[in-house]
């Protein structure tokens, strides 16, 4: 891609103490505007790789290798100082629950104050930018939520206010991890709608985790899958869903139920589960599952190429398709 | 054999505050043998209330639960009477459901031993049978439960419901807990096991793909209320109930790839169901409402043959 | 296909606390010594007396010297040992017993007979501890059995707490949600569900109130409760020897290490216990 915003490239990821792999060799780029869905079950990998991005891995685990590009600056090799100025100002995220996001004792209005502050010399019309900050997000009375403490919203309401908070500096990048898979169905739908309108007013970019694949199939351009801590297949959210390449990918769209099917046919399952990233060796983390799998695919690692649709890390793809 | 569900209330009292939160406010659902009903809904509309009042480990306020005209609940002994472990419960969290110091085979043979289902020698060889049943290899008898993954366990849970040979299966959530890959192999599953023992489920989510999947017959719940309820055609192809159509076009689809506009259906949020509307619980909410709304509760009236919705606006 | 653990056994767990290591070790000689003593193996007996022999510091003959009647010190501290490990025993046994029964009892069915356990076991926490020991021993009368009485007493709110708290949360748990709807009776759900699954908290405190029991017995006779003389007790040496240490170390020394050892090796297999029984502490 030439001039992405952001380019991950080879990044692994492991455990301090013992040096296991948790990620393994990512690579993928975000262009400027472009939203980018990261679909994966537990254990892929997604979330520590979002993390890896804003330095914010948990104790214990440690990037290994890699470089991660924005703006010029590798990030991993950034100090302290430099991704605190990035963090929140142009890279922001926003998390499954914002309870844990939020200060308990701190009113809200205060704690969106706290993010101008800490990034703009200038508070001076702070309020007024809070205030506007929860109008865009929908939420109904700005003045009482300024004054208000996170308990007293709702889960909706205070993913909004999370929201606000990750928007208020206009970053160019927002990182969501799973931020709707805790809400109700028709609030997620408001929140989504809520993500859309201001992507596309900001022309922002999005790195979006999850692992529902319907919520993917609307909201972003292109679908990064991962498995066992790798990436397996990358491409358009059209290709992918529609010619997915690579049998995992095939298996979770044909194992969930379509609402088009009349006749409720069986649904066809992936047998065994996904393995531990660092059990798996030189091999393809998928061939215990695959039914296409051969000796090929259990002693040596596929590398990604590309195909007619995809991007897809596998020795016998499901081709077909238009 | 029929589920007698009538006009159930639930009331909680907040102790601090000393209101109540009404969890359920009349619940009537006759459920016919070999039937299986889908009950969806998001959070505070009862419908895990329900399934603990259906199984017995709740009490209802106000009206009444039974199965072959025999109530649930045994009075006298203050526990779920024995004989009505012919309707079992299948727990969310594949977690906390099995005893974590219990081997699981150990886990099924308890229920046996019991209900003094099977003679003392022929044990094991019913354990074995449950699992194959479940589709769990039987040397994992003898492991705990932490050894087997998420998949893994929800099918023990099975496996010990069918022990004590239910006519009923009460299902909260089953797959929601489980990584997208598993559940599809949890869902035929149930679905095998449905036809081979002939058994009756009420199956619970918030999911309604799962639920389009496995159901007979829907019923929509809001705020403790069935707002619409009909054979699963009837309820997904044509819904009539407001909320129920906001639910449906909520629901992330990824047969559709990237339509560009994204709208929310709905507005606002569920009312707290410690300070419920006036009149029809979805009022505030509702393109359709009138005046009248907020002051008329709503029972469901049947529009088509089992078809029922609790709206008035709806001709 | 099954995603397998090697299934370790709480021991290989406990094998690697250093604490349990060495709590284990000490806890074993004291039992040993009490068993020697109490099998009347001592290598003098306790109670005869040597006058001429008296005040000598250790010796071929006396290994831990003489106490001022010419009695064998080591002899007196084996005896005094097993003393102050009999009175533990037995008033942690029964604490336990009385204490896990209520807790358990109370936390489970809740309400009612909850508020009066919470309330019984308030009331005996609102006295200071060594307090309460020393008002019953002195009420009852000065044996060991009152000795044990007394600590039982005392200890028994803790074991109602450290019951009471895991059960509140365990019969909230799904599985014990699923037995009751399976019509399992209540006390098949108590003792097959609950408690196996509130029993490590239980175990760990099990070993750090047998460690203070030694210290209050110890504590008690030291002040002259409990055991009376010429029986031999560890307080009651130290107590006896506070006139006569500086001359006489021994007097003190002997019976003081044997009181740390006793304490500190219960201690440390209470700390061993929990690094192996809470599966957040083990390492892997």
């Amino acid at each position: 891609m030439t001039n992405p915003l952001i380019s991950i490239s080879n990044v692994t990821i492991s455990t301090t103490d013992d040096d296991r792999t948790l990620v393994n060799s990512v690579s993928f780029d975000i262009a400027p505007g472009e939203a980018v869905g990261v679909v994966g079950e537990s254990g892929s990998g997604k979330t520590l790789t979002a993390l890896s991005l804003l330095g914010l891995l948990p104790r214990g685990v440690h990037v290994t290798s890699g470089s991660i590009i924005y703006n010029g600056n590798d990030l991993l090799l950034a100090d302290r100082e430099k991704l605190r100025t990035i963090r929140g100002n142009e890279i922001a995220m926003i998390y499954q629950d914002p309870m844990t996001a939020l200060n308990p004792v701190m009113k809200l209005g205060v704690q969106l104050i706290e993010v101008i502050e800490s990034h703009d010399g200038d508070s001076s019309s702070a309020t007024e930018r809070v205030m506007t900050a929860f109008a865009e997000v929908g939420i109904p009375d700005p003045k009482r939520a300024y004054e208000s403490y996170p308990h007293e919203f709702s889960g909706g309401m205070r993913q909004r206010v999370m929201i606000a908070m990750a928007l208020i500096l206009s970053p160019q990048l927002l990182i969501a991890d799973e931020p709707t898979t805790a809400l109700d169905v028709t609030i997620q739908q408001q929140i989504l709608a809520l993500v859309v309108q201001e992507r596309r007013k900001r022309n922002m970019s999005m790195l979006w985790i999850t692992h529902d694949l319907g919520v993917v199939a609307n909201l972003v351009d292109r679908v990064i899958v991962m498995y066992a801590g790798r990436v397996v297949e990358i491409g358009s959210v059209n290709d992918v869903f529609t010619n997915p390449q690579h049998p995992y990918t095939a298996g979770l769209l044909s194992s969930l139920p379509k609402a088009s099917d009349i006749n409720r046919t069986r649904l066809i399952s992936i047998p065994g589960i996904p393995p531990k990233p660092w059990t798996v060796g030189n091999s393809c983390a998928f061939s215990p599952r695959c039914e296409r799998a051969d000796d090929k695919c259990r002693s040596s690692l596929p590398g990604l190429s590309q195909n007619s649709h995809t991007l897809a890390a596998c020795f016998h793809l499901m081709g077909g398709g238009a | 054999m029929t589920l007698s569900i009538t006009d159930v209330t639930k009331r909680y009292k907040i102790r601090v505050t000393g209101g109540q939160v009404n969890a359920l406010n009349g619940v009537t659902i006759k459920l016919s043998v070999k039937e299986t009903l889908g009950i969806v809904g998001e959070s505070g509309c009862g419908k895990s209330t329900l399934a603990r009042i259906i199984v017995g480990l709740e009490q209802p306020t106000t009206g009444t639960v039974t199965w072959d005209s025999q109530s649930i609940f045994d009075k006298a002994k203050n526990m779920i009477s024995s004989k009505h472990s012919k309707i079992q419960l299948v727990f969310q969290d594949p977690y906390s459901s099995l005893n974590p110091r219990q081997k699981i085979g150990d886990s099924i043979a308890e229920v046996l031993k019991v209900h003094k289902l099977v003679a003392k020698q022929a044990i094991s060889d019913r354990i074995g049978e449950l699992l194959t049943e479940v589709g769990i290899s039987q040397e994992l008898a003898h492991r705990y439960p932490h050894q087997l993954s998420g998949g893994q366990r929800q099918r023990v849970s099975i496996a010990r419901a069918l022990a004590s040979q239910p006519d009923l299966l009460v299902l909260d959530e089953p797959v929601s807990a489980l990584d997208v890959s598993v559940r599809a192999e949890v869902m035929n599953l149930l679905i095998d096991l449905r036809e081979r023992l002939g058994l009756t489920y009420i199956f619970i989510s918030h999911d309604l793909s799962m639920i389009r999947h496995i159901s007979d017959h829907i019923a929509v719940m809001y705020l403790g209320r069935i707002v619409e309820t009909g054979p699963w055609e009837a309820v997904l192809e044509n819904p009539r109930h407001p909320y129920t159509r906001a639910l449906i076009s909520a629901m992330p689809d990824h047969t559709v790839v990237g339509s560009t506009t994204y709208q929310a259906p709905l507005s606002g949020e569920v009312p707290d169901p410690a300070a419920m509307p006036t009149g029809c619980a979805f009022h505030q909410r509702c393109p359709i409402a009138v005046p009248s709304c907020s002051v008329n509760t709503q029972d469901l009236r049947t529009i088509e043959p089992r078809h029922q919705i609790a709206c008035q606006e709806v001709k | 296909m099954s995603n397998s653990m090697k299934e370790k056994s709480w021991f290989s767990y406990y094998l690697k606390s250093a604490s349990g290591v060495v709590g284990g070790i000490l806890v074993l000689i004291m039992v040993m010594i009490s068993l020697l003593s109490a099998l009347g193996i001592t290598p003098h007996d306790p109670l005869i007396q040597d006058p001429i022999n008296s005040l000598q510091g250790p010796s071929a003959k006396y290994w831990f010297g003489t106490d001022q009647f010419g009695r064998d010190i080591l002899s007196r501290c084996m005896d005094g040992m097993r003393r102050s490990m009999t009175v533990s025993v037995t008033a942690v046994s029964i604490a336990t017993l009385v204490g896990v029964f209520l807790g358990v009892l109370g936390g489970y069915f809740g309400k009612v007979l909850d508020g009066l356990v919470v309330r019984f076991s308030d009331v005996i926490f609102s006295f200071p501890a060594i307090l309460l020991a020393l008002a019953i021993v002195n009420s009852l009368g000065n044996s060991s059995t009152d000795t044990s009485i007394a600590i039982a007493v005392v200890y028994t709110p803790i074991f109602i707490r450290v019951a009471r708290g895991p059960v509140l949360s365990v019969k909230e748990m799904d599985y014990v949600k699923a037995v009751r709807i399976l019509g399992f009776s209540t006390p098949k759900v108590l003792f097959s569900h609950i408690l196996p699954n509130v029993l490590p908290p239980i175990v760990i405190q099990i070993a750090l109130s047998m460690s203070w029991a030694i210290l209050t017995e110890s504590g008690l006779s030291f002040l002259g409760l409990g055991t009376q003389p010429p029986d031999a007790s560890l307080g009651l040496m130290v107590s006896e020897a506070q006139a006569l240490a500086a001359f006489a170390w021994w007097t003190l020394a002997f019976p003081s290490i044997f009181i740390t050892i006793a304490v500190v090796g219960l201690n440390l297999v209470g700390d061993g216990l929990r690094d192996s029984l809470d599966p957040a502490r083990r390492s892997s």
